[in-house]
């Protein structure tokens, strides 16, 4: 066994200046910037959902998509608060109230449209489409929320991947509602809550071993 | 927000260090200045912060764990995690806090592990022994521990930091790395060469009863 004194002074020949974090408000502020440079440029490249205008004027619509946001944005903030070894486990609860709002809308719009479900509505090329939108945002928001957040992997490993899931899949559930017409019940579950509970799901699986993974392939102190 | 109070602490195995623990009253803000000279690369205030915080993190330990290898090795897991995390600290917040968060966090971490490890291992009894004489079986092993302790503290020293940083303590080529400041090869060889000379050590002692 090594002495404690002994690693000691290994510890301390090896302290090099280290940056310090900025505030994780402001990491998670970095990150959201980094999604909607994503979100931008599948705009820019694939453009809005046709019906789009017409479906911003339906309070169902915009509740939703107001859920998904808010969701994204504040699971985002909890996953970098809690990253942090003092910040209070409460943090975890900050992307509850959003989360309630935006499953709630989800299910309301599952029990009003599935009565108008058109089989043909929705063909394959769209669907194909839709998963590729929802590659191209879900995969590189994890990998930078995993990269941020890689020294969390000796902290808080559990929380801070399943918020993280979280942020990611609601971001990835906006953009899809954002640029695909995918109205039928089905796919609204299939793609919405599916991707989503996905994501999360995948976070808290492998979200532990992701992060310390990362933490091991780049090397935390500078 | 309330998050911005004190944080609790996660499990109530290890109590969390409180205003008035002793241990942090005194010495938080001292160590606070600490952590922030060492962020900015200071040896001496780094030095002078792990040894401070060390009896503090040997105090929780030892609540948790029986065997003093134990307590030590959790002391060591802890000091190693507050090295890789340093740049995480914000110097305008308490260390008391960060520092019991992160002890607490890595002692509940060990605790599963022992748990887990010991639901899977079984104690011997005394029938699974091959010998029914008691030092025909233990004997041989403590004398063996033995002879192997001596035979590491007889490497030099290169040879006897890396044995004792990727066997004994199970470190990945790079920690030991990040932490000796040696690179993962010369940290190989070194390897190949204390596994060699043990091996030569113990044969000689074996031959020459």
């Amino acid at each position: 066994m090594t002495e404690i004194p002994d690693l000691i002074d290994a510890l301390v020949e090896t302290a090099t200046p280290v940056r310090r974090l900025r505030p994780p408000i402001v990491r998670a502020g970095l990150w959201l910037a980094f999604a909607a440079t994503v979100l931008c440029l599948i705009a820019i490249a694939h453009g809005v959902r046709p019906d789009f205008s017409d479906r911003v004027r339906q309070p169902l619509f915009v509740l939703s998509m107001i859920g998904a946001l808010a969701t994204g944005i504040l699971a985002a903030v909890a996953s970098f608060q809690i990253s942090l070894p003092d910040r209070s486990r409460l943090w975890t609860v900050l992307p509850l109230p959003p989360l309630a709002l935006w499953v709630a809308t989800i299910g309301y719009g599952c029990l009003t449209d599935w009565v108008s479900v058109d089989p043909d509505g929705v063909h394959m090329g769209e669907a194909v489409r839709c998963f590729a939108t929802l590659l191209m945002t879900s995969v590189p928001l994890s990998i930078a929320i995993l990269v941020m957040l890689r020294y969390a992997a000796l902290l808080r490993p559990l929380e801070v991947s399943v918020t993280g899931g979280l942020a990611v899949a609601a971001l990835t559930a906006f953009a899809l509602s954002l640029f695909h017409d995918l109205d039928a019940t089905v796919m609204i579950l299939t793609w919405n809550l599916g991707a989503a509970a996905l994501i999360a799901a995948l976070g808290s699986l492998f979200g532990r071993s992701m992060l310390e993974w990362m933490a091991r392939f780049t090397t935390l102190p500078r | 927000m309330s998050a911005e109070r004190r944080s609790p602490i996660p499990l109530t195995i290890v109590s969390a260090s409180t205003p008035d623990d002793p241990q942090t009253a005194g010495d938080g803000a001292d160590w606070s200045k600490l952590m922030a000279r060492s962020q900015y690369g200071d040896r001496e205030a780094y030095r002078t912060l792990l040894e401070g915080v060390t009896p503090y993190i040997r105090s929780l330990a030892s609540r948790c764990f029986k065997q003093p290898t134990d307590v030590e090795d959790a002391v060591q897991d802890v000091l190693l995690t507050i090295h890789m995390v340093r740049h995480a600290y914000d110097p305008s917040r308490p260390f008391g806090p960060w520092l019991a968060a992160i002890a607490n966090r890595r002692i509940i971490d060990r605790l599963r592990r022992d748990t887990r490890r010991k639901a899977r291992e079984v104690a011997l009894s005394a029938e699974h022994e091959t010998f029914a004489e008691l030092s025909a079986n233990l004997h041989a092993e403590t004398s063996d521990e033995v002879a192997l302790a001596q035979a590491i503290e007889r490497l030099p020293p290169d040879q006897r930091q890396t044995i004792r940083m990727l066997k004994l303590n199970e470190m990945s080529l790079k920690e030991a790395a990040a932490v000796s400041g040696r690179s993962i090869p010369a940290l190989k060889v070194a390897t190949y060469r204390a596994i060699k000379s043990l091996r030569r050590m113990l044969k000689q002692q074996s031959n020459s009863p």
